[in-house]
């Protein structure tokens, strides 16, 4: 168990720059998702904690060690592969026991651990086969598996989930949290899926273009999104995003002019913004909620309902953009109502520098 | 309108058609006329052809019949004749040397000329007697060859009366050059000095006649020759041709041709008499003579038209102008040589001093024997005694009587066995009412393969059993005989010798499989590891390696073969000139090898050229194999601690092996028949004993008395050992693959039912 400490990382492959100075801190034991969308650097970023690329600038260290140039089998690390890169040679027994046999472990404590990795994944009655004669569940468990018999002290998963089914991919999701709990060990995972970063991480890094957005608690990064990329990436579905400029609305409130002026919604006192300045509202789906007339501060008109069971996700226009709300399913809303509603909770974002004013 | 265009297109066809109905009754004119339309077929090339037509021409000119001719390769005139005399498609008469008359004789292929025969008076008697064969002339003689002196006269001025005395040129002539060159490992040129101890090659009835007193003195004056320096050792016909032509030689025996390769060298020459032999009572050598012939096919010797046109081809003028043309010798007595030609002369003078090369059929079978008993003799392997009763026996042994006629009823009951079986289940077939139904609904398909199915039965599998069948019989196609196994159990049982002894099936087969081995070791090690290096991404150039790495596999590997053949000669090849460097440059005294004088050194040379043939295979399949080994697997084993090298051997190189397989299954097989090599590079030198399967059966079928059908009974030998290998090899991994398919299905099974 390891704290992972990246300063100022950079790394280039030729003239293209894949990050821009990252910074990352994980504490010893904790477990680190880093989320963004394709491109944005976090598999880099992994590949450097393993040791496979080597970082054009910047220190990465484990605990107390400086590991920046060592070689990914002096770091005490293991990896799950998006692919799970099983031996295709070898049976899952060998699969399983070839990085302890690469370190001369004792055979007897070799056995030992290959069982208890392969009772605790329920692998016990395949140790036999190949890798070609295993379904994805059972590769993705295999490689799981491997990681766990050499006891590291970091694990790294590299979209460990993306290749299996969505019903299986809820349940693994589940095992590995559990996992990470039982064993203790520092994990750092990389996912461009914003539900199992939410559910997974202890402390959550999202990228975008080669450095940090934000880091956080995962619920303190959905709550309070740093920037508009955040806060358009966290969430399904997506934050609506509507542009507005900010006007006085008398009495020392502020008030959003928004879209083509056809509404106007007031804001909560306290935000540092100034009249006439250029923003944009973000508000999450669901954080629109039908209610009296009187109380309503915008009103909707429904283009199109999507009946989702628990809730429906009503498609609608305000002010020229478009806007969904997520309501329960018993309001029974149709398509061609207007709904008055409240907004219970709302963001500003500077248009120009896309930052939260708050 | 339509009535028009059919009319149009009748038209046209008719047009087209025209020049083809013409054409066929022109044809049918030739035949007609066939009869006087002679057929001549020659292995004359350049300026011996122009001849030959000139005296067509006059002989056209004087009334005569037309003539085709045909120019055949020299070492195929033989089998063309066999091939197509009997099918009444060979020529009606033919120009050969008159050794192959006896075997021509034994296969009908030649008849007596009878009419077209001058008279003795006409031609030099050496060649009458070449072209007679038990009191009948059977070609009317052309021209004679045989091996003379060659001096060079920059170099000597007066030649030893004996050969003896060429041991005293050695201090007078400047260091480095020769006082005489000769093919002196080759029986043709060594019979001239058996000759001047009074033996032969072939002895009174057939019998091997290099053997006894003769043999033994003309092997150890050969020997004294070369031990003195005064020959050199190794020396083939290019070798001689060489020296004299770079001045390293004063003297070389050699033929007519070696004057044709002395043109524009700037070499001073003149040619002699062969000298005297002082160790025989001052005998003369005497060379083995070679007379060129017309010969008639038995067809052709029927037609008057064609026994002039011979008559014609051997007469006085044509004699002349081939001498005058071609400046060949004249086997005529009565026509003078161009005044002023002292080659023609000097060849004239020698040919009298020569001795006729027997023509009967078993001449053919003491090649072999004497050119190995020299050789071990002048390695010093075995004492002229040892050697010379060494070659009887091997001659013995390839013209031992065929075994006798076998009853062909074994083989009848066991096809009428076979017949029966098959009739009788195309019977039940039949029966059961599924058969035909089954047909009928096939036949679309049946159409689609037709042609593939009848292309592969002529090309490959007609052939096959042709080649199989042939091994059950023994002797000539024309004469042979049904024998059974007889050939196969020769085989097996190594003629009744012992069964480890050289050129024994048994023997053969261990040196054929360790060659084997070898080869796919080194060419797996070597190509795999190129293979490896040349993946690397980060390698630069790495395109043009490979293009330099597969040119060994572009260039014809006969090509190679003899290149490298000259690279192992023990005096003048290139790794004589690396050791000669080596010792030049640090002063060491490493003795040139000589590469084919011992079983492990031609094995090793080789094995050299055929490692440096096939390793390009192996590097590209694995190649191709590399890119099957996924990266993040390599990633992975990398995480887990592996070095680079353990990720090689521990995950690169398993995850190939399936792929690598069958290349090396090919590869062996390939190496199991590499026939080039091994007859081009060691030649079965020393000895024989490099010699593998396929090139023992070729030496059976093609140098020791055509004995088809048991070469044939090797080659069925070679087929049945490759084929139940490969067919193992397949059957395990049958094995595999399903038990694997079974695995694979049981996961599917787990899959279907949920985690």
């Amino acid at each position: 168990m390891v704290a992972v400490s990246v300063q100022q990382v950079t790394k280039s492959f030729g003239a293209t720059k894949v990050l821009r100075g990252v910074d990352v801190h994980v504490p010893a034991g904790g477990f680190a998702v880093l989320v963004g969308p394709s491109g944005c650097g976090k598999s880099t970023l992994l590949r450097l904690l393993a040791g496979l690329e080597e970082v054009t600038s910047g220190s990465i260290r484990f605990g107390e060690r400086e590991v920046t140039r060592l070689e990914p089998r002096e770091r005490d690390i293991a990896m799950v592969f998006q692919s799970y890169a099983l031996y295709p040679h070898l049976t899952v027994r060998d699969n399983l026991a070839f990085g302890l046999r690469l370190r001369k472990t004792d055979p007897a404590e070799i056995g030992r651990r290959v069982d208890e990795a392969a009772a605790m994944l329920g692998l016990s009655h395949l140790l036999d086969r190949l890798p070609k004669a295993l379904s994805g569940g059972q590769r993705q468990r295999v490689a799981m598996g491997r990681a766990i018999v050499r006891r590291p002290a970091l694990f790294l998963f590299d979209e460990p989930l993306s290749n299996l089914d969505a019903a299986l991919r809820a349940q693994v999701r589940v095992d590995i949290r559990k996992l990470h709990d039982q064993l203790g060990a520092t994990s750092v995972y990389v996912t461009h899926d914003q539900v199992e970063a939410m559910t997974l991480a202890d402390v959550m890094f999202v990228l975008n273009g080669g450095v940090v957005e934000q880091q956080g608690a995962p619920l303190e990064v959905y709550d309070a999104p740093a920037t508009r990329f955040v806060a358009g990436f966290l969430g399904s579905p997506a934050m609506n995003f509507i542009k507005a400029t900010i006007e006085d609305a008398g009495g020392g409130g502020l008030r959003a002019r928004l879209g083509d002026g056809s509404a106007n919604l007031a804001l909560p006192p306290g935000l540092p913004a100034r009249p006439g300045q250029a923003v944009e509202v973000g508000v999450r789906p669901h954080d629109l909620e039908l209610c009296d007339e009187s109380a309503a501060e915008i009103h909707l008109k429904v283009d199109f309902v999507e009946l989702l069971g628990p809730e429906i996700h009503a498609h609608c226009v305000l002010a020229g953009a478009p806007v969904i709300a997520c309501l329960e399913t018993r309001t029974g809303v149709s398509v061609g109502d207007t709904l008055p509603l409240r907004v219970r909770r709302l963001h500003l974002f500077d248009q120009e520098s896309g930052r939260a004013l708050r | 309108m339509i009535r028009r265009r059919t009319a149009a297109r009748l038209a046209l066809a008719g047009l087209a058609l025209a020049p083809l109905l013409l054409g066929a009754g022109e044809a049918r004119a030739d035949e007609g006329d066939e009869a006087a339309t002679i057929q001549l077929w020659h292995a004359y090339r350049g300026a011996e052809e122009e001849a030959l037509q000139a005296i067509l021409e006059a002989h056209r000119a004087a009334g005569g019949p037309p003539v085709e001719t045909l120019a055949i390769p020299y070492d195929a005139f033989g089998s063309k004749l066999g091939a197509a005399i009997p099918l009444g498609e060979g020529p009606d008469l033919y120009i050969d040397s008159h050794e192959r008359l006896g075997d021509y004789r034994v296969r009908g292929i030649v008849a007596p000329v009878g009419d077209a025969f001058e008279g003795e008076a006409a031609f030099r008697s050496n060649a009458v007697q070449a072209v007679t064969l038990d009191d009948a002339i059977w070609g009317l003689p052309l021209s004679q060859k045989c091996v003379a002196l060659y001096v060079n006269q920059g170099l000597l001025k007066e030649v030893p009366a004996t050969l003896e005395g060429f041991a005293g040129l050695r201090d007078t002539l400047p260091e480095g050059v020769f006082p005489l060159a000769y093919e002196a490992q080759g029986a043709y040129v060594h019979s001239a000095l058996l000759g001047a101890f009074g033996g032969s090659l072939l002895g009174p009835d057939d019998s091997f006649g290099f053997v006894g007193d003769p043999a033994v003195r003309s092997l150890n004056l050969a020997r004294a020759l070369i031990d003195g320096g005064v020959v050199p050792s190794d020396a083939d016909g290019a070798l001689v041709t060489n020296l004299f032509r770079g001045g390293k030689a004063a003297t070389a025996i050699s033929g007519p041709w070696l004057a044709a390769d002395l043109e524009g060298s700037g070499i001073d020459y003149r040619v002699e008499l062969l000298p005297k032999v002082e160790a025989a009572d001052g005998a003369p050598m005497r060379p083995l003579l070679t007379v060129e012939a017309v010969m008639l096919s038995p067809e052709g010797a029927k037609r008057a038209d064609v026994r002039a046109l011979a008559r014609r081809i051997a007469g006085p003028e044509a004699a002349a102008l081939r001498q005058e043309r071609a400046r060949t010798l004249t086997a005529r007595a009565d026509v003078p040589l161009p005044p002023g030609d002292k080659l023609l002369a000097a060849f004239a003078a020698q040919a009298e001093v020569a001795t006729p090369m027997p023509s009967a059929p078993a001449m053919r079978a003491t090649w072999e024997p004497a050119n190995r008993a020299i050789k071990a003799f002048l390695r010093g392997e075995l004492d002229a005694e040892a050697a010379t009763e060494g070659a009887r026996k091997r001659f013995d042994d390839v013209r031992r009587p065929l075994p006798p006629p076998a009853s062909p009823t074994p083989l009848l009951i066991v096809v009428g066995l076979l017949l029966l079986y098959g009739a009788f289940s195309l019977v039940r077939q039949v029966r059961s009412g599924e058969l035909v139904p089954a047909l009928r609904r096939s036949i679309p398909a049946y159409r689609y393969v037709a042609h593939a199915v009848i292309t592969v039965g002529l090309l490959v599998i007609l052939p096959l059993v042709v080649g199989a069948a042939t091994s059950l019989w023994a002797g000539r196609p024309e004469t042979g005989h049904y024998v059974g196994l007889a050939n196969f159990v020769d085989i097996l049982t190594a003629r009744g010798g012992p069964l480890l002894a050289t050129g024994s099936f048994y023997v053969v087969l261990l040196v054929t499989l360790l060659w084997t081995l070898a080869n796919v070791f080194f060419h797996l090690a070597i190509g795999v590891s190129l293979g490896l290096v040349l993946s690397r991404p980060t390698m630069k150039l790495r395109g043009l390696y490979r293009v330099l790495l597969i040119i060994p596999w572009a260039v014809p590997n006969y090509v190679t073969a003899l290149a490298w053949k000259g690279m192992f000669h023990r005096q003048f090849g290139a790794v004589t000139g690396l050791i000669n460097a080596l010792n030049q440059t640090f002063g060491l005294s490493i003795e040139p090898i000589a590469w084919f004088s011992h079983f492990s050194t031609a094995f090793t040379a080789n094995l050299a050229t055929n490692v440096w043939l096939g390793f390009p295979f192996m590097m590209v399949v694995t190649l191709g194999a590399l890119t099957s080994v996924p990266g993040d697997v390599l990633e992975a084993a990398e995480v887990d601690g592996a070095t680079r090298w353990q990720r090689m051997w521990q995950v690169t190189l398993p995850i190939i092996r399936p792929t690598l397989l069958p290349a090396v299954t090919l590869g062996a097989i390939w190496t199991f028949n590499m026939f080039n090599v091994v007859f081009l590079v060691s030649g079965g030198e020393p000895d024989g004993t490099t010699d593998i399967l396929v090139s023992e059966a070729y030496r059976w079928a093609f140098t020791r008395e055509a004995q088809y059908g048991y070469a044939a009974a090797y080659a069925v030998l070679i087929f049945l050992m490759l084929a139940s290998v490969t067919r193992l090899g397949e059957w395990k991994a049958g094995r595999r693959a399903a038990r694997e398919a079974a695995a694979a299905r049981a996961a599917q099974a787990v899959e279907g039912g949920g985690h």
